[in-house]
């Protein structure tokens, strides 16, 4: 700490709000004598009466001075405190000050209080303060009568929805919640495989809406969509329906207020609804890729703006996704990326078997992509609670609906030659007398979400698999 | 006047231009790679520019990206660098 | 090495933004779409129709 300022002597740090430093006056007055030569006073610079304070309201003096608590008493030589105390003890003051019978009416000891510069905000707007100079990104400058909003949009850095300007302040305090340093690489984003730091994914996240505490699955987020095997390049380029979903699991969905209930699929939880648009955007503003250039999508679907919920784990018949699928502790948090294209409703108010609900989910999933289309893509089936308690009450695990499913879905050859049911579409008739599974295996994911009314499900269907397509990712959230 | 000032959310690219290699004056004695880039029917297509370019006195050697959805494999683009004059890829749609 | 790449005419804007991006301007020959549903002798005229321009992108003919 850096007390270069101060003469030798004693220098005090008080506040008025605060009883021990009221009760100490006496004793700072006693104490003038034997080289208090400076107080200094966080929040009013008339106390204590009798002396010409130093007004530290600003909190730069208690900052640079480490000050944690107050009274504070330090002992400067040579520009350095060589010695301090907190709070009231008579033997400590005296220890230090080397002075005799300090506040004979007081009582022996008091404990201080806190120093101003730890309430929460003032502390949190230093650290804003302090990220400020260290930004890296070029800065865009507008004229005061522009509108940035405005600016935004024309600069092409949005999605045809206003987007919230990334003021240096807005980034750092984004920047507060994740411990990773800015300049850190996060990926190499498609299409153009640009480097992009933690700090980009901030901007983008302010831009999207996202609160700081949603970074760290930002930040996942990005990662896991970045990876050669979830290939956002393919996915962007493709004239497919499909863009990245993302599933977020363990406990930061509830920590960060994220929807996994009632219309957890649709609008109105800004978890949700920012999270997934913060990938979108870092894809457009730092990858390069945008619709009607890179992005040759056909029709696309509206999960493109932004596709992300969480899976609703707490009242489950199963074990979460990270941990069936990729072995992770139900204590950890994870993100899964899923390249979906769109969204399809199951409705089966009658089975009350698992067989027979089972048989709806795979007619429905008979028909993705096309009712002919076999081994070609992935899907997510997204169960609600209503449906959930169909195979609760019977005791079928995950696998079992799993497995029943895909033996439900091996599909005859003769139905899926060119030509069968006068359908053009479909296999050369080499596979005519084979049986093929309409998924591969590790293709078709379950997982519980969705309101408590409502004998719906939801069959998200993928894009192409393998090598030539998506892999599934699932990426560790990490604080 | 004041100015407001935004953060630039882009990844600041400034692409330098890379200037095209010389081109041979004709595909007389030339190594001619073609790319399939492994879309569907691409390989007719192909297959047609090979004919047509055994007919200009050069040599064809036939390449193929093992799938269209992402950039060619390093090793790739070394093998053809290192074999080839000229590289002709295709078929994109 | 010199590079020419041929695409399909709906491929127009998608190899510009690349291009632009990249910095690389790989000379682009275009054949019109569609492409998926034509046949075999359709294709080999495609071929044919564009085989002069891709000798003057690859050639400094």
């Amino acid at each position: 700490m850096n007390a270069s300022r101060f003469a030798d002597g004693f220098v005090a740090v008080v506040k008025h709000d605060c009883p021990t430093c009221v009760l100490v006056a006496p004793v700072l007055r006693e104490l003038v004598g034997h080289g208090l030569h400076t107080v200094i006073s966080q929040d009013d610079p008339t106390f204590p009466e009798g002396f010409t304070v130093i007004d530290d309201r600003e909190l730069d003096l208690s900052f640079a001075l480490d000050i944690e608590t107050v009274p504070t008493l330090l002992k400067i030589q040579n520009g350095s405190v060589i010695d301090s105390t907190v709070g009231w003890s008579r033997s400590h003051w005296e220890n230090v000050t080397g002075a005799e019978d300090l506040g004979r009416d007081l009582p022996d000891f008091r404990p201080g209080c806190g120093s101003r510069t730890n309430e929460p905000e003032i502390a949190e707007a230093r650290a804003i303060a302090l990220r400020i100079p260290l930004l890296k990104s070029r800065a865009l400058e507008f004229g005061e009568t522009e509108d940035e909003i405005e600016a935004l949009f024309e600069r092409g850095f949005t999605d045809g929805l206003p987007v919230v300007p990334p003021s240096p302040r807005r980034v750092a305090r984004m920047l507060g919640g994740t411990t990773r340093d800015p300049n850190d690489i996060v990926a190499l984003v498609p299409p153009d495989l640009v480097e992009c730091t933690v700090e980009k994914v901030a901007i983008n996240a302010v831009m999207s809406g996202c609160k700081p505490d949603y970074l760290p699955v930002v930040l996942a987020t990005v990662e896991a969509a970045c990876t050669d095997e979830f290939n956002a390049h393919g996915l962007l380029c493709t004239t497919y329906f499909s863009g990245p979903m993302v599933i977020v699991n363990g406990p930061i969905a509830r920590a960060i207020g994220m929807n996994s209930g009632v219309n957890a699929l649709g609008q109105g939880n800004r978890a949700n609804a920012t999270i997934g648009r913060a990938l979108q955007l870092v894809i457009r503003n730092v990858g390069g890729g945008r619709p009607g250039e890179i992005d040759r999508a056909t029709l696309g679907n509206p999960g493109k703006y932004t596709f992300c919920f969480a899976e609703r784990e707490h009242d489950s018949p199963w074990e979460p996704l990270h941990v069936s699928r990729s072995g992770m502790r139900q204590t950890q948090s994870a993100v899964t990326l899923f390249a979906a294209a769109g969204l399809h409703p199951i409705v089966d108010q009658l089975s009350r078997s698992p067989e027979s609900l089972a048989r709806s989910l795979a007619a429905g999933l008979r028909s993705i992509g096309h009712p002919k289309n076999v081994m070609v893509w992935d899907a997510v089936v997204v169960v609600s609670p209503e449906h959930a308690r169909v195979f609760r009450e019977a005791s079928w695990s995950k696998q079992q609906l799993h497995d029943e499913l895909m033996a439900l879905l091996q599909i005859p050859g003769s139905e899926l030659v060119r030509g069968a049911n006068g359908i053009a579409e479909g296999l050369p008739e080499s596979v005519a007398a084979s049986t093929i599974p309409k998924f591969r295996d590790g293709g078709l994911v379950i997982v519980h979400a969705g309101g408590e009314a409502g004998m719906f499900s939801a069959l998200i269907p993928g894009w192409a698999i393998g090598a030539v397509g998506s892999e599934i990712v699932t990426r560790e959230v990490v604080l | 006047m004041t100015t407001q000032v935004l953060l630039d959310p882009t990844g600041e690219q400034t692409t330098t231009a890379r200037t095209r290699p010389a081109r041979p004056v004709s595909l007389d004695r030339m190594h001619v790679g073609l790319l399939d880039i492994s879309k569907p029917r691409g390989n007719v297509f192909l297959d047609r520019i090979e004919e047509l370019l055994l007919t200009h006195g050069c040599t064809v050697e036939r390449f193929r990206k093992p799938t269209f959805t992402k950039p060619a494999p390093i090793d790739l683009r070394h093998e053809i660098a290192a074999k080839c004059d000229v590289v002709i890829e295709a078929l994109a749609d | 090495m010199p590079m020419v790449f041929v695409a399909s005419s709906a491929f127009v804007e998608a190899a510009a933004a690349q291009s632009t991006a990249l910095g690389a301007e790989p000379a682009s020959v275009f054949v019109p779409h569609p492409i998926q549903d034509r046949s075999d002798s359709e294709l080999r005229l495609l071929a044919d129709g564009c085989f002069e321009e891709l000798l003057r992108a690859v050639t400094s003919q």
